[in-house]
Order: structure tokens, then sequence, then C-alpha cells
């Protein structure tokens, strides 16, 4: 049977891609010295650590260590998502093209990327020697992190928002501030919230590592217990964590849905 | 003559008459356990020379001759990473879709171990891993590897989901597998959307990467760490720069030939 011959083209192409895929990976592995055999043998290195942490450490005095700091790692992703959020709503107007001034909105956008290239660790170790060891530094980090990535997220909503009701008040004599209130601000709420909801899961994993340079939360005590090789309590620390992560995404998850959809109103 | 009446207002939702006031209640109270206090805040800031003398001092020199090399690793670290852990997640993803798994139990299984593997954070990896395999740029690698899995598993096991059933229905009627169907009907379907997918992980990669060594899992981020102990931020700024500019660069890179591909 004949198949119609693939154009040439495509298959060299294809073929390229293939190999630039290996060459890399075979450079990057010969760079870091990394071998077939290391790998094989790490499920197995991983699992030892695992089956180290079994039984965990539940006892009172282990909890009553750990359960405070996961919560501060809850509170510094609510609060930087605070932040983010109360900055990021009025500069994504900025940034808008379609509400805003295009030189003005270009200028935001360059100053909202500037802002999310720096990671959220990096932030807090600048932050450190000002604003000292703690929660705060964590959460200012957070915070201004998303600043940047919300206000790229909202700005591209209000982009895309239907022009109608703006002209209609326009039309009506409203100002300026009037279609942004009552043109605007009804048509991205709900997805911006959502978005903001989204950013604080995130922020949630984020903050969960800030410990790490001593911004507070979670990751201070995981890295001291295991450095500390006390492998049954950092499983506690690491259970206790993803306990927290799964039933927040879940909580949040389940509110964005409903955001989205919007309530059913019976006529 | 007839008032015009407008119609009533519907009550607020049951989500807005708590979530509201539950939200604003807990920010304040977050912000209290965070101990947010402007005085100390203040006091705090008169500190701010520590940092931001050295911050616009920097010293180039330096950072090019000990970073450079460390940069390379980082960026080594990600192509590995990321190219490892799209291709371990491409046929999980399948297993994890309703469209193309049948058995219900084994879609649960694969479905909640990739959830599980994204509820831990990309620095908890890194952290298991160096105690696991040893310091390293190894244990960064692995680390990403988990990271960029879940990442993929989520997105494209979600795509599968969606994909158009027809052409597996074709396949399976002119007497097909389910594997062959899946493979022949299926896969050239989600092709294009892996490889977007692929090379916004790789960025993601690229960013995560920089961070690993400030727990030894090797990269630029163990330069930084040594010298953020000494609080030698002339040394730090020339550095984060420098991570910027590939990072930008990478990413542009990336773009471009997303859009060269697609």
């Amino acid at each position: 049977m004949n198949t119609p011959e693939q154009p040439i083209n495509e298959k060299i192409f294809k073929y390229s891609i293939t190999l630039l895929i290996i060459i890399a990976s075979l450079w990057s592995a010969s760079g870091l010295e990394i071998t077939p055999e290391r790998f094989f043998s790490a499920p197995g290195k991983i699992w030892n650590l695992i089956s180290a942490m079994f039984p965990l450490d539940l006892s009172q005095e282990a909890i009553g260590r750990i359960a405070p700091k996961v919560a501060e790692s809850l509170f510094i992703a609510w609060a930087g998502t605070v932040i983010g959020a109360i900055f990021s709503f009025p500069v994504s107007f900025l940034a808008a093209n379609n509400v805003s001034k295009n030189a003005l909105s270009r200028i935001t956008k360059q100053i909202l990327n500037i802002i999310r290239a720096f990671p959220e660790l990096i932030l807090a170790f600048v932050f450190l020697p000002i604003t000292g060891l703690g929660p705060l530094t964590g959460t200012l980090a957070v915070g201004i992190h998303s600043i940047g990535t919300l206000g790229k997220l909202s700005s591209e909503v209000i982009e895309g928002i239907d022009e109608g009701p703006l002209e209609s008040i326009k039309s009506s004599g409203g100002s300026k501030i009037n279609e942004l209130l009552f043109g605007v601000v009804p048509q991205v709420m709900p997805t911006i919230t959502s978005y903001w909801l989204y950013r604080f899961e995130i922020n949630l994993r984020a903050s969960a590592v800030l410990g790490v340079v001593g911004a507070g939360g979670v990751g201070a005590e995981l890295i001291n217990q295991l450095r500390f090789r006390d492998f049954p309590r950092a499983g506690t620390v690491l259970v206790v964590t993803i306990l927290m992560v799964l039933i927040v995404d879940t909580i949040s998850a389940a509110i964005r849905r409903r955001i989205i959809k919007g309530r059913e109103i019976k006529v | 003559m007839m008032t015009s009446k407008l119609p009533k207002k519907p009550p607020p939702s049951k989500l807005a008459m708590f979530g509201y006031p539950f939200a604003l209640l807990f920010s304040f109270y977050s912000f209290f356990q965070i101990g947010f206090n402007l005085e100390d805040f203040k006091r705090n800031l008169a500190n701010r020379k520590i940092v931001t003398d050295p911050l616009f001092d920097p010293s180039w020199q330096w950072a090019v001759e000990n970073a450079s090399e460390a940069l390379l690793e980082t960026v080594q670290i990600a192509i590995l990473a990321s190219i490892l852990g799209c291709f371990i997640a491409l046929p999980l993803s399948f297993y994890a879709s309703r469209a193309t798994n049948q058995t219900t139990l084994t879609y649960y299984l694969y479905k909640s171990f990739l959830n599980f593997i994204r509820t831990i954070p990309d620095l908890f990896w890194a952290m298991l891993f160096t105690v696991a395999v040893g310091l390293g740029p190894f244990a960064g690698v692995l680390a990403l590897v988990m990271f960029s899995m879940a990442i993929m598993g989520k997105l494209l096991s979600e795509t599968i989901d969606s994909i158009d059933l027809g052409p597996m229905e074709a396949a399976k009627a002119s007497g097909a597998r389910h594997t062959q169907a899946v493979f022949n009907s299926a896969l050239p379907q989600i092709l294009p959307n892996f490889t977007a997918y692929f090379l916004y992980i790789f960025e993601l990669c690229i960013r995560a990467s920089v961070i690993l060594g400030l727990v030894g899992a090797g990269g630029v981020g163990r330069i930084i760490e040594t010298q953020r102990i000494f609080l030698r931020f002339d040394r730090i700024t020339p550095i984060i720069i420098l991570i910027l500019g590939a990072v930008i660069g990478i990413e542009q890179f990336s773009v471009w030939l997303r859009r060269k591909i697609l």
C-alpha cells in the first residue's frame, strides 16, 4: 500500500529538534557529572529517606513546635497576597492599554516585568537586613512579587473587556472615573478575584520555602530537622505542610469555580 | 401617573455575605500575626544602608570571574531537568486522563500521584534530595525533575481530557488496540501543546534553578548564599543582574522558538 510521502522539510525539522534535545541533555549531563547509574540509584535513595521518616514524630512537643510555623506560612501567604492585590489593582488599570494612555501603559508593563523577574527568595534576603529575621520579611517578599504577577494578569483581564458598557456610560454623560467604576470594575472583578485566590495558592508554596533564608514560615523547620538528621520530625513537617496545601488548594479551587460560574438567580 | 419601579436588587449571595467579612478579618489577623509594626519598621529602615549602599556599588569583575561558571551550571540543571521531567510526564499524563485511561482505579492513582508531587514546593524537594543523594547539582536536577514532571502532568492530562475523541474511535473501529489508538490518534493531537508547555516549563525551571543553591543543590544560588551570609551585597548585585540578563535572554529565545515551532 502506498502512503503519500511526507514533505522532506518537516522530516528534517523533526530530526533536528530531536537531535537538539539529545545534544542539550548530554551536554548538561556531562557538565554536571551525572551518569545513568547515579540516576537509577536515586529512587532507592529517596525511598530510604522516606522510610526513615516513618513512623512520624507525632509527640505533643513536635506538633506544638511545627503547627505554629505552618500557620505562620499561611499568614505570610495571605498577607502577601493582600499586599499584592491592593497594590496591583490600581496599577493594572495603568497597565491596561485600553483604559490607560499608550505610553503610560507600556512603562507600567515594563516595571511589572522587572518586579516579576526577581524570585521571592532573592527579594527576601535583600530585605532581610532591613526588616530583620521573621515573617515580616517573607510577607514583603511575597507581596512585592505578587504585585508583579497579579498586575500583569489583571491588566490582561482589563484589556479583554467588552467596550460597550464604557461607551454607554460615556454617552449618558459619565466621567472617566464613572466609566472605570461602573463599566470596567463589574466586568473584571470575578476574574481578578479568582486570580487573587489562585495567587494565594502559589504564595502558600512560596512562603513555605521562605524559611530557608530565615524569612519566617515552615521552611526553616524542615531544613533544621534535615540537618540534624531528625528524620521522623522532618517527616511530620512535610506531612503537615502537604496537608495544609491540599486543604487550602481544595477550598480555594472550589471558591474560584463558584466565582467564575456565578450564582444562579431564581426569577 | 405611573411611577417607574426599579426591579428589586437580589440579596447578596451566601459566598459574599460570609466570604468578604471572613477575608477582611483574616487579613487583619494575618497582619497582626506576622507582627507588622510601623514603629519597628521605621527603626529598621535606618538599617537600609547596609543593603542599599553596596547595592548601587556593584563589583562587576568579581562577579564575572566567580559566578559565570555557576551560572552555566544553573542553565545545565534547568535544561536537563526540564527535558527529563517533561518526557517522564508524557506517558504519565495519558494514564492520568479520563479520555485515554479506561480503568478508574489507575486513573485516580496516577492523578493523585501527580497532585501529591505538586503539593511539595520545589525547594523542599531540593532539601530532600540533598539529604538523599548528597549536596551538589545532581540533587538540584532531581528536584526540578519532580517540579517539571508535576506541572507537565497537570497541564498535559487536562489537555488530553479535552481532546477530540473521534480519531481514537476511528482507529479502534478499524481494528486498533487501545494502546495503538492512543499512540496514533491521541498523541499527535496533543504534541503541539506538549511543545508549548515544555518551553514554558523550561522557563520556570531556569527561574527555579537560580535559588536551588541556597539549600546546597547546585547552581548560581550557591555563590549568592555564601556572599549573603557575609552581607556582601556589592557582590550579590552584579550576580543578580547577570541572572536577570540570562533569564530574560533565555525567555526571549524560548518565545522565539515557540513562535517558530507552533
